[in-house]
């Protein structure tokens, strides 16, 4: 008799997929498409390793130039300290001011909570315009309204953060069980009343790891904006590479760096304390 | 609870369908069923998958269009209602799920409250947090009612399978509906959860009145706790019998092979 440990395992032919040729063929066809694509993007940006080895020595002696980072205190350090909380503070308003805007245009763009389908494209058009347009041309635009400073910077961001945090707002709202939400349907509550009380409750882990998440991105966007006189940290890097200062820039490279790893901790340690027991 | 004083009295017809037909995408559905439900019983409609059991309580709740037919929801017809008199006269009737569909993360006694948004004032229907005092106090009485009271303040994701539905059946009579629809409420459950939820829906019709019509996929359930059992085959109704009177000739035909497969 043959015993558990004694016996060969079964084993069945595994039955092979209809219209296995076709697939193959699209495979190839597809690793084609993709390969052209990629010689002509090569083409396009000019994409030569060799040109980067031969000027090895620019590189070379910008950053010789940038050792040591210039640490002075009253001249380099503690503006860029403030700057960066300029910084901080800009992408944090830049996110925090935007949570009306985005819920709104989330609650009204999603299919599942969108009143009438004319409200429902309206508000998707809205997110698409904003998401579209980068949010260093909304600086641009707001530069000329109010002035250089990091006020154009949040202006900026509220805009652009509504467009991208309304729209990974709306996909969840779509994305959870639609069932609570059916059921306060078949209760007799308004759609208005369906979405406080059945979709959005599902959904806040969501919400609050998305908009961690944009903190996370609006932070690092507003380093940018800082060169195009939306003030913050980005403003000084720019003056510094502008003068000639690159001990100071490193400076400030450096700062930053500490920056966003404080922030991408942060925000990391938040977000996994919300995905704990309660999800 | 004082909504025995309101309900009608036992054994007029809270819920009655007509001639119901339904396709999807030209499968029919059903093709002309026709039941009644009376307040103070509880009716199982037994019958295969896709036999149109649970199509038939969604179009009574609203939640599919009939092609054709009539229904009659504590005596109006809904034929002819459009917007807030038929939201009005559906408000009557209350559904319970198979998948319990309460909102895991809220409380019990919040969840329960949902059930009475359409009479809440509309501000303070956007937050659990302002919820009139007397809903909340409607709803623990609710959950008291379905043995649910002392895990009023649980997250209703921590309770189990059973507790959940009897949660969700404490919504429905925080609804004050006088007509129960439950699509499959035990199936997701173990036996012993199943016949308390049974139980508790058999004693919400006979001693609150209410007319509770319950999809089951067991007969024995039907048998236990119906006061009549309706047999859905291919769209129409099969039998309309007292369970004492359910037979092997009845259930074979529901649940043949081939029939399933369909």
């Amino acid at each position: 008799m043959t015993t558990a440990e004694t016996r060969t395992p079964r084993r069945l032919p595994v039955p092979s997929k209809p219209r296995r040729g076709l697939r193959t063929s699209r495979l190839v066809l597809a690793a084609v498409v993709i390969v052209v694509l990629h010689l002509l993007a090569f083409q396009g940006t000019g994409f030569r390793p060799v040109v980067l080895v031969e000027g090895w020595q620019g590189m070379a002696g910008f950053l010789a130039e940038a050792f040591p980072p210039d640490l002075d205190w009253e001249t380099v350090l503690r503006p860029g300290l403030e700057a960066t909380v300029v910084t901080l503070w800009i992408g944090l308003l830049g996110t925090t001011m935007s949570i009306p805007t985005a819920l709104l245009l989330a609650v009204l763009g999603s299919r599942t909570t969108g009143a009438h389908p004319l409200v429902y494209q309206a508000a998707r058009s809205v997110l698409s315009f904003f998401r579209a347009v980068p949010d260093i041309v909304f600086a641009l635009i707001f530069v000329t309204a109010v002035g250089l400073g990091p006020f154009a910077g949040v202006l900026a961001l509220i805009c652009h953060n509504t467009g991208v945090m309304g729209k990974l707002w709306a996909e969840s709202m779509e994305e959870t069980d639609q069932g609570p939400q059916q059921a306060l349907r078949t209760a007799g509550a308004n759609r208005m009343q369906q979405a406080a009380n059945a979709t959005l409750p599902m959904v806040v882990p969501q919400f609050v790891g998305l908009l961690l998440y944009r903190f996370d991105v609006n932070v690092r966007s507003s380093l940018v904006l800082g060169l195009v006189g939306a003030g913050g940290i980005g403003l000084l890097i720019n003056q510094s590479i502008k003068s000639f200062q690159f001990d100071a820039m490193l400076t400030h490279i450096i700062v930053v760096l500490v920056l966003i790893v404080v922030v991408d901790q942060v925000s990391a340690l938040v977000r996994k304390q919300l995905s704990g027991p309660n999800s | 609870m004082n909504m025995t004083m309101t309900a009608p009295e036992v054994s007029t017809t809270a819920l009655s369908v007509r001639g119901l037909v339904k396709s999807y995408g030209g499968r029919p559905v059903l093709t002309g069923v026709d039941f009644d439900v009376r307040y103070g019983e509880i009716v199982a409609l037994l019958g295969a998958n896709g036999s149109g059991k649970s199509t038939a309580l969604q179009c009574i709740m609203g939640l599919a269009d009939p092609d054709d037919g009539g229904i009659r929801l504590g005596g109006a017809d809904l034929g002819p209602l459009r917007g807030r008199e038929l939201a009005a006269a559906r408000q009557q009737a209350a559904m319970v799920f198979q998948k319990v569909h309460l909102v895991p993360r809220l409380s019990a006694v919040d969840n329960v409250c949902a059930g009475a948004l359409h009479r809440m004032p509309g501000w303070r229907s956007m937050l659990p947090q302002l919820y009139p005092r007397q809903i909340r106090e409607e709803a623990m009485a609710c959950l008291d009612r379905t043995g649910m009271a002392g895990r009023a303040l649980e997250q209703v994701g921590r309770l189990s399978g059973g507790q959940q539905q009897r949660v969700a059946i404490a919504r429905s009579l925080c609804q004050r509906a006088t007509v129960v629809l439950a699509d499959e409420p035990v199936s997701a459950l173990d036996p012993h959860a199943a016949e308390q939820v049974m139980s508790l829906l058999a004693d919400l019709a006979h001693t609150e009145h209410l007319a509770v019509a319950t999809v089951l996929h067991q007969p024995d359930l039907a048998r236990r706790y119906a006061d009549r059992a309706v047999g859905l085959l291919e769209g129409q109704v099969d039998f309309d019998v007292a369970p004492a009177d359910l037979t092997g000739e009845h259930l074979e035909p529901l649940y043949l092979p081939d029939r399933v497969a369909a």
